[in-house]
């Protein structure tokens, strides 16, 4: 477990300086969750004027502390979206043979790629949370409360991250692993990211019923407006590791296929 | 014709062990047919053949990233496919491509090769700057690797193999697309190596390239081995080495009748070299004479002595061996061609 957890780091760092040394990398993850949420916050601002938005009781009539954690969620996507191709660049080049020749866990080489993600998607929620703070959003549960939404967000791409790689591992073509994960954006679009149940058809609340990003996002909205509802946080870290262990299940399969 | 040698039985200084070794790709591609060869400690041999042999299959089945269908391959003791994680310990692996981390320096590659091997601290630093030192890159040690030569790259590919200080070193095609000089410089690199303990084995189409650097080649066409031996005996197999006198000045010279009394010094140097016995036969050329000997080189001086006569004038020497590719084309009945291969990138779905 020690080797492992070495490895991880060791890959993990090596994997974390090919991505901020592009400086185009750490520029758009970033400005990309700014944007996102400016426009956003603007586009739907008199959405809590209708009358099933008040009455769900979400948000205290704050549109930005009720779309921001819905917007984290989605910058997560988006940077999953993209985390599989440089384990495709690595098994192009000979660079995963060499790994492999030497006595590292095939666990741990996938791990180092996860490492990046996590804190991409970290940094993602935290310029959500500043931008929100700066607009005038409150965060109810203060510093602690900030952290562990850093911590939701980053948790959830990482076990999110297998609906890149799988596709990724299977495909072996970069472009089809984009367009693939495109695929799984409807999953975000029907979650509470920008809407209320209260607001949805009935097929989508029963959706919702077991969408795991509203389970996610509902932890992160109630740390960010209500408190720490420990039985909606729970729910989210429930559907965060079954949501892992299944992909990540299917990408160790799809890892050991590719290198069989 | 097809002379596989017989594996050495469990001989125990053998680093690697390979008895009849099967691979058959999923689609039926027989890429490596029932080869055995062993490699002794220390040892240098090469896996020359052209490109699609089987060669590439077989060293990555040496260093444990694919497995045998049939067969068995014991690499420092270790079988491959039972114990893969202690024969990565003790082995070194450079692919066919060079595999370095661009958006990382040179230092940074090797210490994560380092870090990967369990090494740390003190003892990993000095090895990494042992390394760089050696290869000639401390200079750029700081730089991104992705701003280096091609045969810097190389020199830290191979520097990245060594680190963790390998029993054996396996080597893919090591100068392939390297320029004539950068192939020089990691030729002297990987007998270096060699002389101070490691044993290699390595895989290449360059006739050159087998000549220069193994002391043992088995030569593989269609996953086969099809012979064995030092580049040496497996020159002298197929002919003898030659040494050719040239007698008269010009060639024209030998044209024109009562200029030379060829036919006689002709006699006169067969004479004096009748009882010599590692010439082994004598033949006129229109130039003068060519002798079939054992080892041109050794024999020539000896040669050159015994016919310093009065009457007889050298007006030139040439020895001739064999080639590696006269080997090939004797055992296989064609030529190894170094045609670029295409890397077959296997398509998904």
């Amino acid at each position: 477990m020690t080797t492992f957890a070495a490895q991880t780091w060791y890959l993990g760092l090596r994997a974390w300086r090919r991505f901020y040394r592009v400086p185009a990398n750490p520029l758009s993850v970033v400005l990309y969750p700014l944007i996102q949420l400016f426009v956003f916050s603007q586009l739907f601002k008199d959405i809590v004027q209708l009358p099933g938005f008040a009455a769900s009781g979400n948000g205290g009539g704050s549109y930005l502390a009720y779309l921001a954690p819905g917007q984290i969620a989605f910058t997560v996507f988006f940077a999953v979206s993209w985390s599989g191709s440089s384990l495709l660049y690595d098994y192009r080049n000979g660079m995963l043979d060499k790994l492999r020749a030497t006595p590292v866990g095939r666990y741990a080489i996938l791990a180092g790629e996860l490492v990046p993600l996590f804190l991409e998607c970290m940094i993602m929620a935290g310029a959500i949370l500043v931008l929100s703070l700066l607009l005038g959003a409150r965060i109810e549960t203060g510093i602690p409360g900030a952290i562990g939404i850093l911590l939701l967000s980053g948790a959830f791409g990482v076990a999110w991250a297998g609906t890149s790689f799988v596709p990724a591992l299977l495909t072996k073509n970069e472009q089809a692993t984009g367009t693939l994960s495109i695929l799984f954006f409807p999953v975000a679009f029907m979650s509470t990211a920008f809407v209320p149940v209260a607001l949805m058809p009935d097929w989508l609340k029963l959706v919702n019923d077991w969408n795991p990003i509203t389970f996610v996002i509902e932890a992160m909205r109630a740390l960010m407006t209500v408190g720490f509802e420990w039985d909606v946080i729970g729910r989210a870290i429930v559907a965060i590791v079954i949501l892992g262990l299944v992909l990540h299940s299917v990408t160790l399969w799809a890892f050991r296929r590719l290198t069989a | 014709m097809s002379v596989a040698a017989a594996p050495t039985a469990s001989a125990p200084a053998a680093t690697v062990e390979v008895e009849d070794l099967v691979k058959v790709y999923p689609g039926g591609t027989r890429a490596v047919d029932g080869i055995s060869f062993s490699v002794g400690r220390g040892e240098f041999l090469g896996l020359l053949g052209p490109n699609g042999a089987g060669k590439t299959t077989t060293i990555k089945i040496l260093a444990t990233l694919l497995r045998p269908t049939s067969g068995r391959a014991r690499v420092a003791g270790l079988d491959v496919t039972h114990d893969p994680a202690a024969v990565r310990r003790r082995i070194g692996f450079a692919t066919q491509a060079v595999t370095i981390d661009q958006m990382a320096t040179g230092r940074e590659n090797l210490s994560l090769i380092g870090h990967l091997h369990g090494m740390s601290g003190h003892e990993l630093r000095s090895r990494v700057e042992e390394l760089l030192e050696l290869m000639g890159l401390t200079d750029v040690a700081r730089k991104l690797a992705g701003t280096y030569s091609g045969g810097m790259r190389r020199r830290l590919d191979l520097a990245s193999a060594l680190v963790h200080q390998p029993e054996v070193l396996f080597l893919d095609e090591p100068t392939e697309g390297l320029d004539p000089q950068s192939r020089l410089v990691l030729w002297e690199e990987l007998v270096r190596v060699n002389q101070a303990g490691t044993t290699m084995v390595l895989t290449t189409h360059y006739m050159e390239e087998a000549d220069r650097l193994c002391e043992r080649l088995a030569i593989i066409d269609h996953g086969k081995i099809v012979v064995e031996g030092s580049p040496a005996s497996l020159k002298r197999t197929i002919g003898a080495e030659t040494v050719s006198l040239r007698l008269v000045p010009t060639a024209r010279m030998a044209l024109l009748e009562g200029a030379t009394d060829l036919a006689a010094i002709r006699s006169k140097i067969a004479e004096r070299l009748r009882d010599l016995d590692t010439v082994s036969a004598i033949e006129d050329t229109d130039e003068g004479i060519r002798l079939s000997v054992r080892s041109a080189g050794e024999v020539a001086p000896e040669i050159l002595r015994r016919i310093d006569l009065d009457g007889v004038r050298v007006y030139g020497l040439t020895m001739d061996t064999p080639s590696l590719d006269d080997v090939f084309l004797h055992h296989t009945g064609h030529r190894i061609r170094a045609e670029e291969a295409d890397q077959v990138i296997p398509m998904g779905w």
